[in-house]
C-alpha cells in the first residue's frame, strides 16, 4: 500500500488526499507535524525529502516529492480513463502543465498569507495578499470565459484535470490568509463544481457543497 | 495599527503568550497583546522575560504557557488543579492565529450544537443534533461560569471504537478569554479529560488561540493528541472567521439565542456585568 | 464623495443574472452591506443580509439546497422567499418561532442583472436613450477605487480606447443620467466594421468606500443572431478595455490612503426574537388574506386547495411553515376549521391543503368542496405547528389513515428532501381513496398502501408494522380516532417509548364534561378566577383579558396549552400522550378542567 507523508492542515497534502480519494486509491497516512514542531525540517524527514517539504508519496520503490509531481504520477498511473492527466493530447497536456505552474504561484502567495496569519511565519503578508489577488483576477477571468463556452473546468475538455485539483486547495483556504473571494464570482462557482466531483473530500477549513441539481 | 487598549478590565487580566516549551532560548520573539507590540525571550537559566518597549511586564508560568499582564494584575490566574495530577498527560496542543475576537472564540468553545455540522464524524454527526437541557450556574465566589449536565451524541467514543455514545461535558469559564472543558474519559470512567482554550487577544478582532490538553491516556502519542486538537481548531476556523461582526455583541437583541445557547447567554451577561469592553460591542446603556 | 445617504434609496446592480446558477450562493456587497444572493429551484431570487440570525455566520458560505438556505454552523434552515427559519436541529422537537426570519432586501432581474439596494424607492428606473430590446451583460470588473473616482476615467479611457481600435469614423457620445450610470452611444457607425459597435450602458456598483464594480451591458444586439465566436471576441475585447482602465487607475492611486470602510447598520432582531418565547397571539387569529388559486380533485371525495397571497409584494408573503403545521381556515359560512399544510420544503409561495368531504358534514368540508371557487378570498391564520417532525431520527415511521395522510405527506417530502430514511404507510378503505400516488412513488422513502382492511385486520397489520421499535426511531400517526387509538395501544404494547410516538387527531372523539366548577390561580398575573360549570377555562381567561392562542378549541390540536404549577388537571383532550397527562404539568385550556379544587397556572 502506498504511504503519504501528510499534514492534515496543509493544502498541498490535501491535493494528494483529494485525488487519492477521487480515484478510490487506498493509502496509509504518515503524519508529519508541520506546525508547530516543524518535523519536516528534522533529520529524519530530510532523509526522505532533502527539500524538507510536504507531501511525499512512497509507492513501492518510488519516492516522490512535490505535490504537482505526485498528482501527475497518480493520474498517469491510476486513472484508467486518462481524464485527469490526458497524456494522449499534447495541447491539453501542455495546458495542464501551464496551470500546474500557476498553482505553484497560488501556493507562494495565498498559502504564504495563510502561514503568516495562522502559523506566524515571518513573511510579508500584505505582499502575499496582493499577489494572490493578482492571480485570482486572472483565474476568475479565465473561468468566466470558460463558463461562456460551457466549460466547467480550468482546462478545456469534458472532465476536470489535475490542474483543477492543484489550484483548488489554496484558493478555497484563501480567507484564512485574509484574501476574500467576493470579487471572484466565477472562481466561487468553480469551487462549488469541484466540491461536487464524486469522491470529493474535505479538510479542516473546507465545507462540503450541498447536492447539485 | 490597532488602537491601544484602554479597557481597565482587559488590562488587569493575565494573558497567555506562548507555550513555554516552544520558546527557543536566546532568540527574542515578537507578538502582540491588546494591540500592543511586545517581546519575550528565554535566557540560559530558562528565565522568561516579557518586555513592552523598555518596560518589564509581570510573568506567570502556568499550565504550560507563559502569561503576562499589561496593567496591574487584578487577581491571580484561575485555578486548574487537574494540571498537577501526576498521572495526566499535559500537552500544549497548538497556537494558531484566528481572525476573530476572543469572546466569539469562547462562545464557540461552549457550543455543542455545531458538533454535527462542523466537527462531522468526530464530535457529532447528523441526524443526532439535539442539545438537551443542561445547567448553567454563575459561581459568584469564584467568579466563574459553570455549565453542567451537558450531554451530546458522539459518533465514535474513541479511536477504533464502533457505535456512538452520549458523551458528558462540563464547561468552566474562569476568565473572560479562557474556557476549560471536562469530558468523559474513554479509558477511565471515574476521571475526566481536560481541554482548555486560552485566548491571547492580539487586538479586538484577532486572537492567538492556545490549547492545553490534559488527559488520562496511555495509548495516544503526544503527536496524535496535538494533531487531533489541530484538526478541531482547523474546522472551527472558517466559521469563526466568517462571523459578522467579529466582536461579540452584548446587546441581547443583536442575535437570536435558543435554549441550547444558555451558557452563551450567561457568558454575555457576565461580560456585561464585568464592564468588559475589549473584543465586544457593548450593549447600549 | 458620493452621497451615501441618497445612494441607500437607489436601485443598484449587485450581480449578473448569470451569476446566480442553481444551488449556488453568490456573495454580494452594496454600500458596505454584504448580501447572500441565491436562486431557488423555482427561479425566485433571494437577497438576504449575509448573516445567520443565530450567531452572525455569513450565509454566503451556506448551502442552497434548491428550496432552503442552510447555515453551515448549526444547520438552521431558512425558506426560499420568506427567509423564515423552518428548522433548528439543536431542538428537533420544537417548531421555530415564526418571527425568526432573516433580513431580506428587494431583488429584481432586469437588463440581465440583479438589482437591489438598502431601501430602494419606487420602481427600477429604465434606460430611455438606448435600445434595450436585447442586452448582453459584459463581464463585471471590480476596481479598488470609489465610484466617483471612476466615472471620468472610465468615460475618457473607454472612448479613447474604442476610437483607437476603430477605423476613425467611430465617435462616442457619453451621457451620465446619474452618478452611477454612464451611457456611451456610437454617433457614427459604418456597417462593415470589423468589431460591432453597439451602444453601451455602464452601471457603477458602489461596493464599499474604496471598491466599485463596473457592470456594463451591450445594448440592442440580438445574441441569437450574432455569431457566437464574434460575440465572444467582443466580450473579450470589452473585458480587456475595462481591465486596462482598472489597472491604470489602481496604479495611479497606489499611494492614496485608503478611506474608512462603510459600516452598514445591521438591524437588531425583534424583542421577542431575542429570547424565543412562545408565539404571542390571541385566539383564532385570522391574520392572513389569501386567494383560492386552484382547486383540484384528488379522488372522488378529496379535493386539494391552493391558497396564494393577494399580491407579490414582500409584505403579502405567507409566513414559512414546517411539516406537521396546520392553519385555521375561516370559511365564508363563519366556521373555523383546521387543516394540515401539505407543502413541501421551500414551497413558500402558497399554502396547500387537502380536504375530504365528510357527509354528513358539520359544515367545514362541505363549504370547501361545494361552495368555494377559484378566485375566492379567504382569511387564514399563520401556520401553527403542534405536531412537529423531529429530523434527528435514524428512521421515521409515518402511519396515516385516510385523509390523515396530509401532515405526513408534508413530513415525507421534508425527509425525502433531507435524505433521511422513512417509511410511509397509508390505510384506506378503498383504492379510489388513495391520492398523491405518483409523487409518493418517486420519493425516496418506502411507501405502502393498505386497502380495505377491517378493524381487526388493521390491528394485525399495525402490529406487524410496529413490531420492532429501536433506539433513535420515531413514529408519527394521523388518522381517524379508532385507528389512532389502536395504533397507540399497539405501539405501547410493543414497547415503543412514549416520547417516540407522536400523533394528531382530526377531532376529539370523546364526550367532554364541563359540569364541574373550579378555581385557578394565575401565578404571573396574580389573578384568581372561577371557572363555572358550562364554561371553558379558555373562555374565562379571555373574559379577564388573559390572552392565549387557540385553534381547534376541542382538545385536539395543542395550541392553547398552558403549564400547570400546582393542582391536578382533568385533561379531557386527545393531544397529550398518556405520560404527559400523568405528569400533570400542563393542560389544554379549551377542554381541560380540574380534579383538585384549585389549579395554579403559569400565566
Amino acid at each position: 500500500m502506498m504511504t503519504l507523508y501528510d499534514y492534515e492542515l496543509s493544502g498541498n497534502c490535501y491535493k494528494i488526499r483529494l485525488l487519492l480519494n477521487i480515484l478510490g486509491i487506498q493509502y496509509r497516512k504518515q503524519s508529519i507535524e508541520f506546525y508547530p514542531a516543524a518535523e519536516h525540517r528534522k533529520e529524519e524527514f530530510l532523509a526522505i525529502n532533502p527539500l524538507g517539504e510536504l507531501p511525499v508519496l512512497q509507492d513501492g520503490d518510488l519516492t516522490l516529492r512535490d505535490s504537482q509531481a505526485i498528482l501527475v504520477y497518480l493520474a498517469s498511473e491510476y486513472d484508467t480513463a486518462g481524464n485527469w492527466y490526458p497524456l494522449l493530447n499534447p495541447r491539453t497536456l501542455a495546458e495542464v502543465t501551464q496551470w500546474l505552474c500557476f498553482a505553484n504561484a497560488i501556493t507562494a502567495s495565498a498559502s504564504g498569507a495563510r502561514l503568516v496569519d495562522g502559523f506566524f511565519y515571518n513573511l510579508d503578508g500584505d505582499a502575499c495578499r496582493a499577489d494572490a489577488h493578482r492571480l485570482f483576477r486572472i483565474l476568475d477571468e479565465h473561468l468566466w470565459f470558460q463558463e461562456r463556452e460551457r466549460q466547467d473546468w480550468i482546462v478545456t475538455g469534458t472532465a476536470p484535470t489535475i490542474a483543477d485539483i492543484a489550484c483548488f486547495p489554496y484558493v478555497i483556504l484563501s480567507e484564512e490568509g485574509g484574501i476574500s473571494r467576493m470579487d471572484y464570482p466565477a472562481i466561487r462557482r468553480w469551487t462549488d463544481r469541484i466540491k461536487r466531483i464524486p469522491g470529493f473530500t474535505v479538510m479542516p477549513g473546507v465545507f462540503p457543497a450541498g447536492p447539485g441539481v | 495599527m490597532s488602537p491601544v487598549c484602554n479597557d481597565p478590565v482587559a488590562l488587569g487580566l493575565w494573558h497567555p503568550l506562548a507555550a513555554v516549551e516552544d520558546i527557543q532560548p536566546f532568540t527574542e520573539q515578537r507578538t502582540r497583546l491588546l494591540g500592543q507590540a511586545i517581546r519575550y525571550s528565554k535566557n540560559h537559566e530558562n528565565d522568561i522575560t516579557v518586555l513592552d518597549g523598555d518596560r518589564r511586564l509581570p510573568v506567570t508560568l502556568a499550565y504550560g504557557y507563559v502569561w503576562t499582564c499589561l496593567g496591574t494584575p487584578a487577581a491571580a490566574l484561575f485555578d486548574l488543579p487537574e494540571y498537577a495530577e501526576p498521572d495526566r498527560r499535559n500537552v500544549c496542543a497548538a497556537t494558531v492565529g484566528v481572525r476573530v475576537s476572543a469572546p466569539r472564540a469562547v462562545e464557540n468553545f461552549l457550543d455543542m450544537g455545531h458538533f454535527p455540522f462542523v466537527h462531522t464524524g468526530i464530535l457529532g454527526v447528523e441526524p443526532h443534533t439535539e442539545v438537551r437541557e443542561y445547567r448553567v450556574d454563575l459561581d459568584e465566589q469564584r467568579d466563574e461560569i459553570l455549565a453542567t449536565e451537558c450531554i451530546f451524541y458522539q459518533p465514535q467514543a474513541a479511536a477504533g471504537a464502533s457505535g456512538g455514545i452520549m458523551a458528558d461535558y462540563i464547561y468552566r469559564v474562569p476568565h473572560p478569554y479562557c474556557s476549560v472543558l471536562y469530558k468523559s474519559c474513554p479509558t477511565d470512567e471515574s476521571r475526566l479529560d481536560v481541554i482548555a482554550l486560552f485566548l491571547q487577544p492580539v487586538d479586538e478582532e484577532n486572537v492567538r488561540a492556545h490549547a492545553l490538553v490534559s488527559v488520562i491516556d496511555t495509548q495516544s502519542s503526544d503527536l496524535d493528541i496535538r494533531l487531533f486538537q489541530q484538526t478541531i481548531f482547523g474546522q472551527d476556523k472558517p466559521i469563526l472567521e466568517n462571523q459578522l461582526p467579529k466582536r461579540l455583541p452584548l446587546d441581547p437583541r443583536a442575535e437570536t439565542p435558543i435554549r441550547a445557547d444558555k451558557a452563551a447567554i450567561v457568558y454575555r451577561r457576565w461580560l456585561r456585568a464585568k464592564g468588559l469592553q475589549y473584543g465586544v460591542i457593548p450593549a447600549a446603556a | 464623495m458620493i452621497d451615501l445617504e441618497a445612494a441607500r434609496y437607489l436601485w443598484h446592480p449587485i450581480a449578473a443574472s448569470s451569476d446566480l446558477v442553481p444551488r449556488h450562493v453568490f456573495h454580494a456587497q452594496i454600500l458596505g452591506r454584504e448580501m447572500a444572493l441565491w436562486r431557488a429551484d423555482d427561479d425566485n431570487v433571494n437577497a438576504w443580509e449575509n448573516r445567520c440570525l443565530h450567531r452572525g455566520v455569513r450565509l454566503s458560505i451556506g448551502i442552497n439546497d434548491g428550496t432552503e438556505l442552510l447555515c453551515q454552523y448549526h444547520g438552521w434552515r431558512y425558506a426560499n422567499r420568506t427567509a423564515g427559519c423552518t428548522y433548528i436541529p439543536a431542538h428537533p422537537a420544537d417548531a421555530p418561532a415564526r418571527t425568526i426570519c432573516n433580513n431580506t432586501y428587494p431583488a429584481v432581474e432586469h437588463y440581465g442583472l440583479i438589482w437591489s439596494g438598502d431601501s430602494p424607492e419606487g420602481p427600477l428606473p429604465l434606460l430611455s436613450t438606448v435600445d434595450t430590446s436585447f442586452v448582453t451583460p459584459l463581464r463585471a470588473v471590480t476596481i479598488n477605487a470609489a465610484s466617483q473616482q471612476i466615472l471620468l476615467p472610465l468615460i475618457q479611457g473607454y472612448t479613447l480606447q474604442l476610437s483607437d481600435t476603430g477605423d476613425g469614423s467611430l465617435r462616442y457620445g457619453a451621457d451620465t443620467p446619474d452618478a452611477f450610470t454612464i451611457i456611451l452611444r456610437a454617433t457614427d457607425t459604418s456597417s462593415d466594421r470589423a468589431i460591432p459597435a453597439p451602444d453601451i450602458a455602464f452601471f457603477l456598483q458602489p461596493v464599499d468606500a474604496a471598491r466599485t464594480t463596473i457592470r456594463g451591458i451591450l445594448c440592442g444586439m440580438d445574441e441569437h443572431n450574432t455569431d457566437p465566436q464574434a460575440l465572444n471576441d467582443l466580450l473579450r475585447f470589452h473585458n480587456r478595455l475595462l481591465c486596462n482602465i482598472r489597472d491604470r487607475l489602481e496604479k495611479a492611486m497606489a499611494d492614496e490612503p485608503a478611506p474608512t470602510p462603510w459600516i452598514p447598520i445591521i438591524p437588531t432582531v425583534s424583542e421577542n426574537q431575542a429570547s424565543m418565547p412562545a408565539i404571542n397571539e390571541d385566539g383564532r387569529s385570522a391574520s392572513l388574506r389569501v386567494r383560492v388559486a386552484s382547486i383540484e380533485s384528488l379522488s372522488p371525495s378529496v379535493k386539494s386547495f391552493r391558497f396564494e397571497p393577494l399580491s407579490d409584494l414582500p409584505e403579502a408573503q405567507l409566513p414559512a411553515s414546517q411539516p406537521g403545521a396546520h392553519i385555521d381556515v375561516h370559511l365564508p359560512n363563519g366556521l373555523v376549521r383546521q387543516y394540515s399544510l401539505i407543502n413541501g420544503p421551500g414551497q413558500t409561495d402558497h399554502y396547500a391543503i387537502a380536504v375530504k368531504l365528510s357527509l354528513p358534514s358539520t359544515g367545514g368540508s362541505q363549504a370547501l368542496h361545494e361552495h368555494l371557487r377559484e378566485g375566492d378570498l379567504l382569511a387564514t391564520s399563520a401556520p401553527r405547528n403542534n405536531f412537529t417532525l423531529r429530523r434527528d431520527a435514524e428512521h421515521t415511521h409515518l402511519v396515516a389513515g385516510g385523509i390523515g395522510l396530509t401532515p405526513l405527506l408534508a413530513m415525507a417530502r421534508a425527509l425525502h428532501h433531507m435524505g433521511r430514511p422513512y417509511t410511509l404507510h397509508h390505510f384506506v378503505s378503498q383504492e379510489s381513496e388513495l391520492f398523491f400516488q405518483d409523487e409518493l412513488q418517486t420519493l425516496s422513502g418506502s411507501y405502502h398502501a393498505h386497502i380495505g382492511l377491517n378493524p381487526s385486520q388493521t390491528a394485525v397489520r399495525l402490529a406487524d408494522i410496529l413490531a420492532s421499535p429501536a433506539e433513535h426511531q420515531h413514529l408519527y400517526l394521523c388518522g381517524p380516532a379508532p385507528m389512532l387509538q389502536c395504533a397507540r395501544t399497539t405501539a405501547a404494547d410493543l414497547n415503543w417509548q412514549d416520547h417516540t410516538v407522536h400523533f394528531e387527531y382530526f377531532a376529539n372523539p370523546e364526550e367532554r364534561d364541563d359540569s364541574s366548577s373550579f378555581d385557578v390561580d394565575l401565578a404571573r398575573s396574580g389573578l384568581t378566577l372561577n371557572v363555572p360549570a358550562g364554561q371553558s377555562l379558555l373562555a374565562v381567561l379571555r373574559e379577564h383579558g388573559v390572552t392565549l392562542p387557540s385553534s381547534c378549541e376541542q382538545g385536539a390540536c395543542g395550541t392553547c396549552r398552558v403549564a400547570v404549577l400546582q393542582g391536578t388537571p382533568d385533561h379531557q383532550d386527545v393531544y397529550l400522550s398518556d405520560a404527559e397527562k400523568a405528569r400533570g404539568d400542563c393542560l389544554m385550556s379549551c377542554v381541560s378542567r380540574a380534579r383538585s379544587n384549585k389549579l395554579t397556572l403559569d400565566l
